[in-house]
């Protein structure tokens, strides 16, 4: 009888042969995205003679972060989880192995979420320098991670969908996530910067808000918020191995599908 | 027990027929040959039988399962696709390991798995290397390595000579042979008669997604030699070439030319022979011979015609 490597050793398997693909280009890429607006706000309150760094600080991170920063690194980092490997077709050599096909974009979602999130992490943590509330940091990192997990999962699957995922991810974090602001209240739900806030327990509201339409905010309860954004992720990730078990790739790449 | 089983198994690709309906089996042991030229249907079997695509109709076993996602088939295939199709980035160590893990190799028996291959292979000393510093060669032999690290009994290889230098082919040819003294079953597609004559004498000749004929080597040979080959025979006095010509049993027609004579003649392995004594011998006066379709291609069309 042949060895069958399990899900978990596939996926660690997958994890530790892509590893130093993290410390390549896009890797660092990433990481300068994630340091980057931190380090800009830094310097400008250095030179900035009327600082008010409670402001300042969560203008940073709900828009700075939780609006612009957060669906680049999404959008950057989603094509590495799989729809690189049918673009560079290395993926046929995975899927002629016995080992469970779903478990390929997962793997690969896996480390660069790890990546990612810990950079946010360092990011968060540093952000009491620029006048975040200190007691505040954990819940921060912990939305920014789960934001991150959910987004990465739902962009790899546009990615692997459709042929212009990056533009529709870029249509539903740029366009719908914003008018979170506009949205009726179970609408909001329906938007990643609504979790975002509901774990943070602040909110930024830029001025560009249109009040005729403002809506008033509502808040879902932390526990409901992280299972909403794991249960997001990890429904992305499953549909899309769940894809790849179904779907014919040949050598040709996705358009062997008969 | 066969190893391959394709019971109509056909292909398409959208509207597009890459495989038509296709029905032969494999027993167990030896090397089989597919051979066709480009877009007969070769990629096209060998990515069903290697479980990369479903059949569109029909049906493709293989230990006597469906390989398509079958991690029980999967596990017993060693497959080395066309091309490079390597990860840019990585490590040709790390990404062996890699892909024995995926092939439920652990522990010490994957170190030596990975030794074992690379040592076969003779990349050994270079394997820390980055795939994109490594030669078209090299990176073959890494498809290789890849595809024998978990001693498959079936070993699948899709134009493997492709781009190879003679001494590589070389190398390449000896390590299938030495494969299939160790009992593994090898299936190897090329596009060049002379490739697969080399491996074995069980051909499956492929053509415009139809499986055309099955023998050995001898009998497709045979059939090639039943296909009337053009010459153009340059000369001072074509009437002269067309009056010797027209004596011998193989010629099948006969085209005067103003620098030359075109004949068309059956079984041109006895008919050169005779020609070359012609000219020896003074016969026949000739400038040049140019034969006008000797092509596989050739080939082909005429053995589509035949079958048609």
């Amino acid at each position: 009888m042949r060895n069958i490597p399990s899900a978990i050793d596939a996926i660690a398997a997958i994890f530790k042969g892509y590893l130093p693909r993290i410390f390549q280009a896009r890797g660092w890429v990433l990481a300068g995205l994630t340091l980057t607006p931190l380090i800009v706000v830094w310097v400008v309150m250095i030179f900035d003679s009327t600082p008010n760094p409670a402001r300042t600080s969560l203008e940073l991170y709900h828009y700075g972060y939780g609006q612009i920063a957060l669906p680049i690194i999404a959008i950057v980092a989603a094509p590495s989880c799989i729809s690189e490997d049918l673009e560079q077709r290395t993926l046929p050599l995975m899927l002629a192995r016995p080992a469970p096909a779903w478990t390929l974009p997962l793997a690969k979602g896996l480390l660069w979420f790890a990546w990612c999130a810990m950079w946010l992490t360092v990011t968060v943590a540093l952000m009491p320098f620029v006048g975040l509330d200190p007691y505040s940091v954990p819940r921060k990192i912990l939305a920014l991670v789960l934001t991150h997990w959910a987004q990465l999962g739902f962009a790899s699957l546009l990615l692997w969908f459709f042929k212009r995922g990056t533009l529709w991810a870029i249509l539903f974090f740029y366009i719908w996530d914003p008018m979170v602001r506009v949205l009726p209240p179970a609408l909001q739900r329906l938007t990643f910067t609504h979790y975002l806030e509901s774990i943070s327990i602040s909110r930024y509201s830029g001025k560009a808000v249109i009040n005729l339409f403002a809506q008033i905010q509502i808040t879902t309860p932390l526990w409901l918020c992280v299972i909403i954004l794991l249960a997001i992720g990890a429904l992305a990730w499953g549909i899309t191995g769940f894809r790849l078990m179904r779907m014919p790739v040949g050598l040709a790449g996705r358009e062997t599908e008969g | 027990m066969s190893v391959i089983k394709l019971e109509r198994a056909s292909l398409s690709y959208g509207h597009v027929l890459g495989l038509s309906p296709t029905t032969f089996e494999l027993p167990d042991g030896g090397v089989t040959g597919l051979l066709g030229p480009n877009g007969a249907g070769k990629s096209t079997l060998i990515q069903m039988v290697s479980g990369l695509l479903p059949p569109s109709g029909g049906e493709v076993l293989v230990f006597g399962q469906p390989p398509f996602r079958n991690p029980n088939v999967l596990s017993r295939i060693g497959f080395v696709p066309e091309g490079d199709r390597f990860p840019s980035g990585l490590r040709a160590d790390r990404w062996l390991r890699m892909m024995g893990e995926l092939s439920g190799l652990k522990g010490k028996e994957l170190k030596d798995a990975v030794d074992r291959v690379l040592e076969l292979v003779g990349m050994a000393s270079r394997s820390r290397m980055a795939f994109s510093s490594m030669s078209k060669g090299m990176r073959q032999r890494m498809r290789l390595a890849q595809a024998l690290l978990h001693n498959p009994d079936l070993l699948i290889l899709d134009e493997p000579f492709n781009g190879l230098d003679p001494e590589a082919r070389s190398d390449l040819m000896d390590k299938i042979r030495g494969l299939v003294k160790q009992n593994v079953r090898v299936l190897v597609s090329s596009h060049i008669l002379g490739e697969i004559a080399q491996l074995t004498d069980s051909i499956l000749l492929f053509f415009r997604g139809r499986l055309l004929a099955e023998g050995s080597v001898v009998e497709i040979r045979e059939l090639l030699d039943r296909h009337p080959v053009e010459l153009r025979i340059v000369a001072e006095d074509p009437k002269a070439v067309a009056r010797w010509a027209v004596e011998r049993s193989n010629l099948v027609a006969l085209r005067l030319e103003e620098s030359g004579a075109v004949l068309a003649v059956k079984n041109p392995r006895d008919f050169f022979p005779v020609f070359q004594r012609a000219v020896a011998s003074g016969q026949l006066s000739i400038k040049a011979l140019d034969p006008l379709d000797m092509n596989l291609d050739a080939v082909f069309q005429y053995l589509t015609q035949d079958h048609g």
